[in-house]
């Protein structure tokens, strides 16, 4: 068979992508019936910048949830095929059997693996990680944020200098350290994820608490039931057994994260946290001085229920927003991560890591480095319009 | 430009201008038309919203990306500003037109001294040298009289009060001697005596000068005051122009009237001259109905005629350029008796609430911010020895300018903030020292609060029905949702909304609705003391009115006490049975409202009355100026508070007023005074406030 020329592989690449299409297509035809009706979120529709961000976003989004379902996909990511070492694209399989696609659409890896597969699972992995780490930053950020703006004084020096501390150490540094073999035997990733991961418990308990707690029926059931899911998950995604923290026996153990995306989260949340943490601060300070707040004190409410459900929601617009950069940036670290072989697994697929192996012989064959790099930059710029429509629209009325 | 001009300043001829949004465009302003001749100062009112600043900054060319002038012309000096070029607009806007807008600081540079900034007017338009430049800054900083010159000259904005500030954007405006000066709501932001001594000043530069003046206000007693013309505004149009006196006596417009009659005049008071809210809201620009604006709200509407056409603007006969748009002038019967609400019965006040025994609130402040902590702190004396007692159903008015301790007061009272001494009683049990937390639920939901800023009250992101239930449930009222939904949608009909806001979010409503809503939840727990933090003074007039007689209904329904704090007197003597005047946190008089209004007056509050705009022809103020700025609480005078802007000061033997305290004095019938001046004295006094006999 004749490799297929570069029109024939974009046509191919773009009917492997239908799926995407039609669910893309699918999402803006109902938004924009009825943006008018969807607040923020319908008000992106109205910006151009906005929308192309959102649609670059939304495509890896789906290309990651129909790629998981193996939809998109050619080939495995993992099998590797004889004779496709390094292929350029549009070669045809040697020996292809019968229902196996006959193409590497875009060439083979040097392990002979389907660089467009790659591609596609490794959306995935961006996709599931990226955003969950730097909601969990986020939550960090903002449970220590609120009270440090709404209280100022000694707390709010004390965890401002904290924050700047964090800020001021080599990230690099930290990154190697988590996963130095002695570190991880000492536990220390292990312990700082105990910490980490309390804090979205902390604060959707107090969330629930401050807002039912004058109807005490309600809320003494929702708080036993919720915490008690939270606490299941929080003890199963701490507790490994074999390492330091093994708290809950295996038949309790929902399951297990592997070590490596647990170094990611943590560092992730690292990160992040003290950022997010000084813009909550900063916007808690100013919105503290409303007179709805002051309206809130005079009728007895609590200072949680003033930080989590007056000070908060009229927060979120700048806090969206940031949310869309910092899961840009997010991505890139994970990048970076894979690029020095920390955090993922080294045969996972996600950009970062492919983007590493096929670095050595970059010179030579460009694609298998070309391809994670290109669809990295496309979803980082996606997320950034979308950042930028987003501030666009909340600035406006 | 010819200086032999003579005719008008500025003409603006059938002026439309249109802002182009995203989902429509909105006709700002329609029509509009006015004439400004040389020296003469045209004031320019209508409610917030109707196109007053689009006007003011048509003139300017400043209307943004998004608003285009769609029709008519605008001609300074005959010369028609839309054929100009970008550069004469420039050159004319920076020497010929200078404008003043609200908010001082928007036109100062934070990181440049004043003088620096007042040299560059005449240094960039006429090229003048630094020395003339200089020479001219410091003459009129002299002109806006601002004390020591040199040392202002010297400073940077934010060392300067806000009143200081204005003076110096005044001087701004005034150092390119501008033939026309366009003045945007210049003292909105300011107290009632700095204000009164602003507007002063800019009258006396405008006669001294010749400066012709567009004034823009929403306050129809500073524009009396001020201006030689009115033009007043509704929805985008003129609706009525004339000068004053025709205007304010003999208005020929039905929404003129309306507005003089939902304002509160002195010498009237709730019972005498009920104030009439105009009924309705307020058009959005693209829900205008046909033919007049003004016809949903009107009294003489009449179907079939004021909806069927467009109105013209039309002279009404035998006046000096008098117009207005009504179909109907000269029909209506202008002088036909209010017709009599119902008449309201004044409820007796009974016991006493609410007593407040020589409270203290002293803060302690960090001289240095840096290293506060060590030693020397200073102490900010907020409220100073108050003493009074509250009825129930009694309305006490505390009456004082910013900073002089009303809002310390309200805080100590609703425990956000514990005293330094005395006592509050509530009901004989003292609560003074009880913060918010430590209060029981029923001492919470009694003593409630209405904010000052509609736009602020309510919390954005949550529906309007939510945060009355949310206080509903803290209060610990009703057992059930069910229950609580069901008091709350009474709580919309106690204040006149309709039930089906209770699922809107508050951007959905406007400043009078959101006012409400902010009512509704201080009443949610029956609360007996409420505490309303200026509750209408952020209000459109058409507004104010509607959301004050609301207010005295609940609280004549329930027997509310209410602490009215304002710095409006006209309402205040309006509505109140007993007045508390406060300056720098000392209660300088207090006395029933006839008391207060009435000689013998506390010094102070004889000025405060004098600054206060009326708007009524009829009315002769005695014209008392008070000099400079209210001190700082952080640095307040020795002896006597008010002895830096006393007039009466020479009249007290000894220099008493500068070292002692003067005690409170107790008049006949409970009237007290806290001040040094002798008996005599205080009976010589003259009244301020006079209504000409007609
Ligand atoms: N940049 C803009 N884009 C869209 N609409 C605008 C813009 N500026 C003003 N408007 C609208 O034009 C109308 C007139 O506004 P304008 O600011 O002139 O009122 P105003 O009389 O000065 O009110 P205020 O007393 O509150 O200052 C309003 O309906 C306003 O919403
Ligand atoms: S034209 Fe008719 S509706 Fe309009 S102001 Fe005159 S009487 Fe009222
Ligand atoms: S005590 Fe003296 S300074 Fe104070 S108000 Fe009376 S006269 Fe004026
Ligand atoms: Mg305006």
């Amino acid at each position: 068979m004749e490799p297929l020329s570069w029109f024939e592989i974009i046509t191919r690449v773009l009917w492997q992508f239908i799926p995407v299409w039609i669910a893309l297509i699918a999402v803006f035809v109902v938004s924009i019936r009825y943006k008018r009706r969807l607040g923020l979120y319908g008000k992106l529709f109205d910006s151009t910048i906005g929308m192309i961000g959102f649609a670059l976003v939304m495509f890896w989004v789906f290309t990651g949830i129909f790629g998981a379902m193996d939809l998109i996909v050619t080939h495995d990511a993992l099998s590797q095929v004889s004779g496709m070492k390094n292929e350029p694209p549009g070669t045809p399989l040697m020996r292809a059997e019968d229902g196996q696609y006959p193409y590497y659409l875009f060439g083979g890896d040097n392990l002979a693996r389907d660089v467009f597969s790659r591609m596609i699972k490794g959306a995935w992995v961006v996709v599931q990680i990226a955003p969950l780490a730097t909601i969990f930053a986020f939550m960090v950020g903002i449970t220590l944020g609120l009270p440090a703006g709404f209280y100022g004084g000694r707390l709010d020096t004390f965890l401002s200098f904290l924050a700047n501390l964090i800020l001021a150490f080599p990230v690099i540094l930290l990154f190697y350290l988590l996963v130095t073999p002695e570190i991880v035997a000492t536990g220390i990733p292990n312990y700082m994820a105990v910490v980490l991961f309390i804090f979205p418990i902390v604060f959707i308990a107090v969330l629930l608490n401050s807002r039912y707690r004058t109807q005490p029926r309600i809320r003494t059931p929702l708080l036993i039931g919720v915490l008690g899911i939270l606490g299941w998950l929080y003890l199963s995604l701490i507790s490994e057994s074999g390492s330091k923290v093994s708290v809950i026996p295996d038949f309790l153990d929902l399951f297990n994260v592997p070590g490596g995306i647990l170094v990611v989260f943590v560092s992730v949340v690292f990160v992040n946290s003290p950022t997010v943490f000084r813009i909550v601060r900063g916007l808690a300070l100013d919105i503290k001085t409303r007179d709805y707040v002051a309206a809130a004190q005079t009728r007895g409410e609590g200072a949680w229920y003033i930080m989590l459900w007056e000070i908060l929601p009229n927060a979120r617009g700048p806090l969206i927003v940031d949310l869309c950069l910092r899961i840009g940036y997010t991505t890139i670290l994970l990048g970076t991560l894979g690029f020095f072989g920390l955090g993922l697994p080294p045969e996972s697929p996600d950009w970062g890591t492919t983007i590493n192996d096929g670095r050595r012989l970059l010179q030579i064959y460009l694609h298998p480095a070309l391809v994670p790099a290109l669809s990295l930059l496309s979803m980082v710029l996606g997320l950034n319009l979308l950042a930028d429509g987003l501030r666009e629209e909340t600035l406006r009325d | 430009m010819t200086d032999s001009y003579d005719g008008p300043i500025l003409e603006i001829e059938s002026l439309s201008i249109s802002f182009f949004t995203r989902l429509r465009d909105i006709p700002a302003v329609m029509d509009f038309s006015v004439k400004v001749m040389p020296g003469e100062a045209v004031g320019l009112v209508g409610e917030s919203g109707c196109g007053k600043s689009t006007v003011a900054l048509g003139v300017m060319r400043d209307l943004g990306k998004n608003g285009h002038i769609v029709g008519g012309s605008i001609k300074f000096k005959g010369q028609d500003l839309g054929a100009m070029s970008q550069d004469q607009l420039r050159s004319i806007r920076g020497s010929e037109i200078a404008m003043i807008y609200q908010e001082p600081m928007a036109s100062l540079n934070p990181a440049m001294k004043v003088g620096k900034q007042l040299m560059e007017v005449p240094m960039i338009h006429r090229g003048s040298s630094e020395k003339e430049a200089h020479a001219r800054a410091l003459q009129v900083v002299k002109d806006v009289k601002l004390p020591d010159p040199k040392r202002i000259l010297d400073a940077y904005p934010h060392q300067l009060s806000g009143g200081q500030q204005q003076r110096i954007v005044i001087a701004m405006a005034l150092m390119a001697e501008p033939s026309l000066l366009i003045l945007d709501e210049p003292t909105t932001a300011l107290d009632v005596t700095v204000e009164a001594s602003v507007v002063d000043l800019v009258k006396e530069l405008g006669k001294k000068y010749g400066t012709s003046m567009l004034f823009i206000s929403h306050n129809l007693g500073l524009v009396l005051e001020t201006c030689d013309r009115i033009c007043v505004m509704y929805s985008g149009e003129a609706v009525e122009r004339g000068s004053i006196t025709d205007v304010f006596d003999e208005m020929k417009h039905p929404y003129t009237q309306a507005l003089f009659r939902s304002i509160p005049l002195p010498g009237a008071d709730k019972n005498a001259r009920p104030l009439r809210a105009i009924p309705g809201n307020f058009p959005l620009p693209h829900e205008r109905p046909p033919g007049c604006n003004f016809g949903p709200r009107c009294d003489y509407f009449e179907a079939g005629r004021c909806d069927a056409t467009e109105i013209p603007m039309t002279d009404v006969p035998g006046q000096d350029r008098h117009a207005t748009r009504c179909l109907r002038f000269q029909e209506i019967d202008w002088h036909a008796p209010l017709g009599t609400d119902v008449q309201t019965t004044r409820s007796e006040p009974g016991d006493v609430v609410l007593k407040m025994d020589n409270l203290k609130k002293y803060y302690e402040v960090a001289a240095n911010a840096l290293f506060g902590k060590r030693g020397d702190t200073k102490v900010v004396k907020a409220n100073e020895t108050l003493s009074f007692e509250a009825r129930e159903s009694e309305t006490l008015a505390i009456v004082g300018e910013s900073g002089c301790g009303k809002s310390t007061f309200a805080k100590v009272l609703m425990g956000l903030e514990t005293a330094t001494d005395g006592q509050i009683l509530l009901d004989n049990r003292n609560i003074e020292s009880t913060s918010i937390q430590d209060r029981a639920t029923q001492t919470i939901a009694d003593v409630q609060m209405v904010f000052q800023n509609p736009f602020d009250t309510l919390n954005p992101s949550m529906g309007v029905g939510r945060q009355i239930i949310r206080a509903l449930e803290v209060f610990g009222i009703g057992n059930s949702e069910g229950e609580r939904r069901q008091r709350m949608l009474e709580l919309l009909d106690l204040v006149k909304l309709p039930r089906e806001f209770a699922e809107r979010m508050p951007r959905q409503l406007s400043g009078g609705q959101k006012q409400r809503v902010g009512i509704a939840r201080a009443f949610a727990g029956n609360a007996r003391i409420v505490v309303a933090d200026e509750p209408v003074s952020a209000l459109d007039v058409s507004v104010q009115a509607a959301v004050t007689d609301l207010l005295m209904e609940i609280q004549r329904e329930q027997k509310t006490t209410l602490l009215f704090i304002s710095h409006d007197l006209s309402i205040v003597r309006y509505l109140s049975d007993r007045v508390l005047v406060m300056y720098l946190g000392h209660v300088v008089e207090l006395g029933t409202t006839e008391q207060v209004f009435a000689p013998p007056y506390h010094p102070y509050t004889e000025a405060l009355l004098s600054a206060v705009p009326i708007a009524d022809t009829r009315v002769q103020k005695r014209h008392i100026v008070l000099e400079g700025d209210i001190p700082s609480a952080m640095d307040p005078p020795s002896g006597c508070p008010f002895q830096t802007r006393c007039r009466w000061k020479s009249r007290v033997p000894g220099h008493l007023c500068e070292q002692e305290v003067p005690p409170m004095r107790q008049m006949e019938n409970g009237h007290q005074i806290k001040c040094h001046l002798s008996d005599r004295e205080l009976a010589e006094m003259e009244p301020v406030i006079q209504i000409a006999a007609e």
